[in-house]
């Protein structure tokens, strides 16, 4: 799933794995879309963490499809 | 006149009414946000990223203490609410932190995003920040 955090609360793309895996028409297209809003937040400055249950936040620069969890966070100033 | 000082009554109750409304809203608008659909949302991503301990502490302490990777006596205290985030060294306040987002969002996404920033970009997160030093 990828989560987009914004003033709405979150926006969320979610997909099926296996379904990606066996070819299944909209689970593939649900994935390109979570990778093109991931270019467009990253190229505006969002940061990617990926975060599976019982581990630490990982910071990523690339899409992962296979992620649990793939949350994006607005860029951040000093307030 | 009856009726005449049946207006002038009826008009002042809504002079009042409009003059104490700011008020009424100030004191409920918590309650309001947490019910609109944007803090619905957040505050579900918000329990799906703390363990169950790190909720309950943030409901009733009404902050989150979120370990510093790099630092192994170094604790931040993200507030539930907008605020200064807390840097404790060794138990005691050393500085306070400003760091937002450039987008408006809900307080419980704000919560994720210190908490995240910190355990996974903690370096970035310190560059970013407006430090206050606390001196005794």
């Amino acid at each position: 799933m990828l989560r987009v955090m914004s003033r709405r609360g979150d926006d969320r793309v979610t997909w099926d794995d296996s379904k990606v895996i066996a070819g299944d028409p909209e689970a593939m297209a649900a994935v390109r879309e979570a990778e093109r809003i991931f270019a467009q937040e990253r190229a505006k400055g969002a940061t990617a963490f990926k975060i599976e249950p019982g581990k630490p936040a990982q910071r990523i620069e690339q899409f992962d499809r296979t992620a649990e969890q793939i949350v994006l966070v607005p860029r951040v100033v000093g307030g | 006149m009856n009726s005449f000082t049946q207006v002038l009554t009826t008009l002042g109750w809504i002079v009042v009414a409009l003059a104490i409304s700011p008020m009424v809203w100030l004191i409920f608008q918590p309650y309001v946000k947490t019910w609109s659909r944007a803090e619905r949302r957040a505050a579900g991503l918000l329990r799906d990223v703390l363990t169950p301990e790190q909720c309950q502490q943030l409901l009733w302490r009404g902050y989150l203490e979120v370990k510093s990777p790099s630092e192994p006596e170094r604790i931040y205290r993200v507030p539930r609410t907008r605020g200064y985030v807390q840097v404790l060294e060794h138990g005691r306040a050393v500085m306070r932190l400003c760091v937002q987002p450039v987008e408006n969002l809900p307080d419980a996404d704000i919560v994720v995003l210190h908490k995240l920033m910190i355990e996974a970009n903690e370096e970035n997160y310190l560059s970013k920040a407006n430090k206050y030093f606390i001196v005794d």
